[in-house]
């Protein structure tokens, strides 16, 4: 459970707190009292669960991470995939959310920009992509290829979630920060392994 | 690319990229720290964005390659010394001193004595840093919608307001503000304001990414004002002054700003290459794919740009190539970070960088939102697609 779901918080230093908090729950769901380890040999949590690491170079200062040679066993990576794009999912729908109350309260003419039809085109576009995830992560027999491609599609949609901001969705005070995080949080531990090729996947639509 | 373009451009073009070949460490390290230029002062690529715009007169020595001298008052010369140094690092390369849009707008507006005044400065042995201060806190870069007040007072005027996600504004000594004096798109004006004037305050904005544009928050509170600091208000008609000011400004520039986000781009793509030279199947044509939409951009971007240069300024086609450059830079970026494979983001540092600069590009000089309404207008009238 992280802010995001029951009101955001006040700050960007909140909001970001949270999300770390709620990215080590995903690593308790995986690995108790551990942290998930991806196939490329890399740990990313909070500065407070890794212990160890160097922070995340977004400039946040909330995640850490470390490169090592043992990667997390494939149950533990799967349930850990899951509880991530979760994340992420609540994390854009967060975004998205707030967009839409700042776009009601923001007038051009006179007229609120949440009545402009591109706005609600973009708004409607990530709806959809989250509605999509959703029903796609709900399907049975998850494959790592599958949370790959679900979560190109989550970083396509807070894209352009982030578009709805303007210049506010890059400041370190807006939500660009934390969509960064899950951006770089998929490149991590995202990438499906085996026979299907990372390369063949590269790429956006 | 090359016969594309005139030798005098082709000669710039190898010169700038040149100078801008050394420029990625420096931009890491305004990344970290964006007070950091201070220390890069003495690189070939400062002195030409310190020349960039300011008429060849005012400055002691002035670029000459060959045959040529260039001021960069050109657009398409402008615009191609902007994508060689961006390909070198764009963050680096706003954080530089010099004229930038400031220039643009005071060459567009200002009078004599004004221009004189400001290339005067900007030509001085000081580095200078301006800024363009037109979007606001509640309307974006609405420019008939702002709200910044300039009021009558004695012999004056005083400015009052806010400006916000203005480049370089915190480190600046002067920019041009753009505010009200009276109801109406005729209301408007661009005064040229140095930030040592007491009322005048500006504070940097903590950003995701590009943090060399070193964006920042103006406050202007009871500024002092005097007739002559407003750009072109002796000698031009309200109908030709502030409102067009910054509209001729934006489309002057917007090839500029596309040129940066086709270098950002470039040098993405190169770096994929250096690093994964084997890439096959999907990975290829993916590539591919991204090489073709930006060498396709990099020639529609210089059509623009000499179009400008002759006169012909086409808000339909300028908004379209600022916004499909943007978006290819954000494409190319996210492309790279799957190409190199898990967990790039974090072992490549560099990447890193410029994928969260290659996000800036959608909200400078109007969002892609705004753009593809000046598109739709083009569409509307017959003249964006032949």
């Amino acid at each position: 459970m992280t802010a995001l779901d029951t009101g955001s918080p006040a700050t960007a230093a909140d909001r970001l707190a949270a999300f770390a908090g709620a990215l080590d729950d995903c690593h308790e769901r995986a690995v108790p009292g551990g942290v998930v380890v991806s196939p490329a040999g890399w740990a990313v949590a909070s500065v407070r669960r890794l212990g160890d690491g160097a922070p995340v170079p977004d400039g946040s200062g909330v995640l850490a991470a470390r490169h090592g040679p043992r990667a997390s066993d494939a149950a533990a990576l799967g349930t850990f995939r899951e509880a991530l794009l979760e994340l992420h999912r609540r994390t854009l729908r967060g975004v998205l959310d707030a967009a839409v109350a700042r776009l009601d309260r923001r007038e051009s003419e006179g007229v609120p920009l949440l009545g402009r039809q591109l706005v609600r085109g973009s708004v409607a576009d990530v709806a959809l992509a989250l509605s999509q995830a959703r029903d796609v992560l709900r399907l049975p027999r998850p494959t790592a290829g599958r949370h790959h491609r679900v979560h190109r599609e989550l970083v396509d949609a807070g894209r352009t979630a982030l578009k709805l901001y303007g210049a506010f969705g890059f400041t370190a005070e807006g939500p660009g920060g934390l969509l960064h995080l899950t951006e770089l949080l998929g490149d991590t531990y995202l990438y499906p392994e085996g026979p299907e090729d990372p390369e063949a996947e590269a790429g956006h639509e | 690319m090359s016969e594309l373009l005139p030798e005098r451009a082709v000669l710039l073009r190898d010169h700038v990229r040149e100078a801008a070949a050394g420029l990625r460490d420096a931009g890491m390290e305004i990344d970290r720290d964006p007070t950091a230029v201070d220390r890069w002062l003495h690189l070939p690529a400062v002195a030409l964005m310190r020349g960039c715009t300011v008429p060849v007169e005012y400055v002691s020595s002035p670029l000459r390659i060959g045959p040529y001298t260039y001021d960069m008052s050109s657009c398409l010369e402008h615009t191609l010394t902007i994508e060689e140094l961006s390909y070198g690092d764009a963050g680096f390369m706003l954080a530089c001193p010099g004229p930038l849009m400031s220039g643009v707008a005071v060459g567009a507006l200002g009078d004599d004595k004004q221009r004189h005044a400001y290339y005067q400065r900007l030509a001085g042995p000081e580095p200078t840093w301006t800024f363009f201060g037109l979007t606001e806190p509640g309307k974006g870069s609405a420019a008939a919608e702002l709200e910044t007040a300039l009021t009558p007072d004695g012999d004056g005027f005083r400015l009052d307001g806010a400006k916000r996600y203005v480049g370089n504004a915190a480190f600046a000594q002067l920019g041009v503000v753009f505010c009200r004096r009276a109801p109406g798109p005729l209301g408007i004006e661009a005064v040229l304001v140095d930030t040592e004037t007491p009322g005048f305050r500006a504070e940097p904005i903590p950003t995701v990414g590009m943090r060399g544009a070193r964006i920042s928050a103006i406050t202007l509170d009871n500024v002092r004002v005097e007739r002559e600091q407003i750009l072109g208000y002796d000698t031009l008609k309200p109908s030709r002054r502030g409102l067009v000011g910054a509209i001729r400004t934006l489309q002057r520039f917007r090839p500029v700003l596309a040129g940066t986000a086709l270098g950002l781009t470039r040098a993405v793509l190169d770096h994929v290459r250096a690093e994964r030279p084997a890439l096959a199947g999907a990975a290829r044509q993916c590539l591919d794919d991204l090489q073709d939409r930006l060498d396709a951009a990099r020639w529609h971007n210089y059509a623009i740009a000499s179009a400008i240069d002759a006169g012909e300024v086409r808000a339909d086609r300028i908004a379209a190539v600022k916004t499909r450059a943007a978006e290819l830079a954000e494409r190319a970026t996210l492309a790279a970070a799957g190409l190199l494979g898990p967990g790039a983001l974090l072992r490549d540092p560099w990447l890193h960088k410029v994928y969260r600069d290659a996000r800036a590009f959608e909200f400078m000089e109007g969002t892609g939102h705004i753009q593809r309404l000046a598109v739709f207008q083009g569409v509307a009238k017959g003249t964006f697609l032949p």
